[in-house]
């Protein structure tokens, strides 16, 4: 039996495609077998973060309105083994799609799949009940940013009601240079707000841009930071214990004063 | 007055500090307002099944949520004058 796992965040444009696209390759790297699941009906994305959308025939709703079988509507992506794409349908919107539809495509697909990853939309209300109704785990991406993490607050809040267990904090779009000179929050700042597990901290990474203008997620560029954490990531959630490293770049001077105000 | 050697040696507050603080706050809110929408909802809802048994006063109820430890324990005081029902007297 497989993982059913929401890639979720509350607020827009945190990078939960992103994350989605490239952890999904990087567990397909690892010789997981994945299915991508588009839950953002009406607003696709996922394909062509991903670079298949010229080969979506069918979608989530040509499934549920049994215009097609499930396997048929997944797309296989043929760079990598063992990955898929299940796309949305970009002409309905969310209330086109009952909560207990997702489920029941989720739960035939962790039966053949290692890894289910649901990228859900940005919000609290339908969408994002269509993309938590079927999973077991939940991945929450934030920014270190007031609003982003707000919202993740909120969302956490809600996963924590329906009982999806583990919840884990993916921070995005991170900045050493931002946290060293104290205009961005650090791990621990959102932490000790959040409260919950960090599983990765993912840099802002100017590659993650190119890679998505060519279609090709990041992991495949080994060197890039942001493929080196996406890859870590992937790790853990295969159960491998990897430290999440220290990212932060702190300069000799704030490094004394840390070390006088934590020993005081 | 809790002064850190980092705020004698920093000329202004640094704004992750300030963003960190003003987090906390909201959030502490938010939660409150949530739970303050449950317990409407259960509140309300509670009384309408109660209604059906015995008269209260909706403004004699207290319905309060205590937290010990990891759990939550629900205390509701519904003072009530009579029942509907007479054979649930026995
Ligand atoms: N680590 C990162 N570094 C730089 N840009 C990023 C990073 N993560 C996401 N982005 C950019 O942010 C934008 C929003 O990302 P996306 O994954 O679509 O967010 P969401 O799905 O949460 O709306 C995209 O333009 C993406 O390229
Ligand atoms: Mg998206």
């Amino acid at each position: 039996m497989g993982k059913v796992i929401v890639v979720t965040s509350g607020k827009g444009g945190v990078g939960k495609t992103t994350s989605t696209a490239n952890l999904g390759t990087a567990l397909a790297l690892l010789g997981k077998s994945v299915v991508l699941v588009d839950a953002d009906v009406g607003l696709r994305n996922l394909d062509i973060v991903m670079g298949l959308e010229s080969r979506v025939v069918y979608t989530s709703m040509d499934v549920i309105e049994k215009q097609c079988e499930l396997n048929k509507a997944l797309v296989r992506d043929r760079r990598v083994d063992g990955l898929m794409l299940l796309a949305a349908s970009q002409k309905n919107n969310k209330d086109d799609m009952q909560p207990e539809q997702m489920k029941a495509i989720c739960d035939k697909l962790r039966t053949t799949y290692d890894f289910t990853l649901v990228d859900s939309p940005a919000g609290i209300e339908r969408g994002f009940r269509n993309a938590s109704a079927g999973a077991d785990e939940a991945i929450v991406v934030t920014t270190p940013d007031v609003s982003a993490i707000r919202d993740a607050d909120r969302i956490i809040g809600l996963l924590q009601n329906v009982e999806i267990e583990p919840i884990n904090l993916v921070i995005n779009r991170f900045s050493p240079q931002l946290v060293g000179n104290g205009s961005m929050m650090d791990q621990a700042d959102v932490l000790d707000i959040l409260n919950i597990d960090l599983i990765g901290v993912v840099p802002e990474d100017s590659g993650v841009i190119t890679s998505t203008n060519r279609g090709i997620p990041l992991v495949y560029e080994d060197g890039s930071p942001g493929a080196q954490a996406y890859m870590r990531i992937a790790r853990r959630l295969t159960g491998q214990r990897i430290p999440i490293p220290d990212l932060e770049q702190k300069g000799l001077f704030s490094n004394i004063l840390n070390w006088f105000t934590k020993n005081r | 007055m809790n002064l850190s050697i980092k705020q004698l040696f920093g000329r202004k507050p640094k704004s992750s500090n300030i963003a960190k603080q003003r987090l906390k706050l909201v959030i502490t809110q938010d939660r409150v307002d949530v739970d303050d929408r449950f317990m409407t909802r259960l509140h309300h809802e509670l009384a309408e099944v109660l209604a059906k048994y015995f008269e209260f006063s909706a403004s004699s109820v207290k319905m309060n949520l205590k937290q010990e430890g990891n759990s939550y324990i629900l205390v509701a005081d519904f003072p009530y004058t009579k029942f509907h029902d007479m054979s649930m007297r026995r």
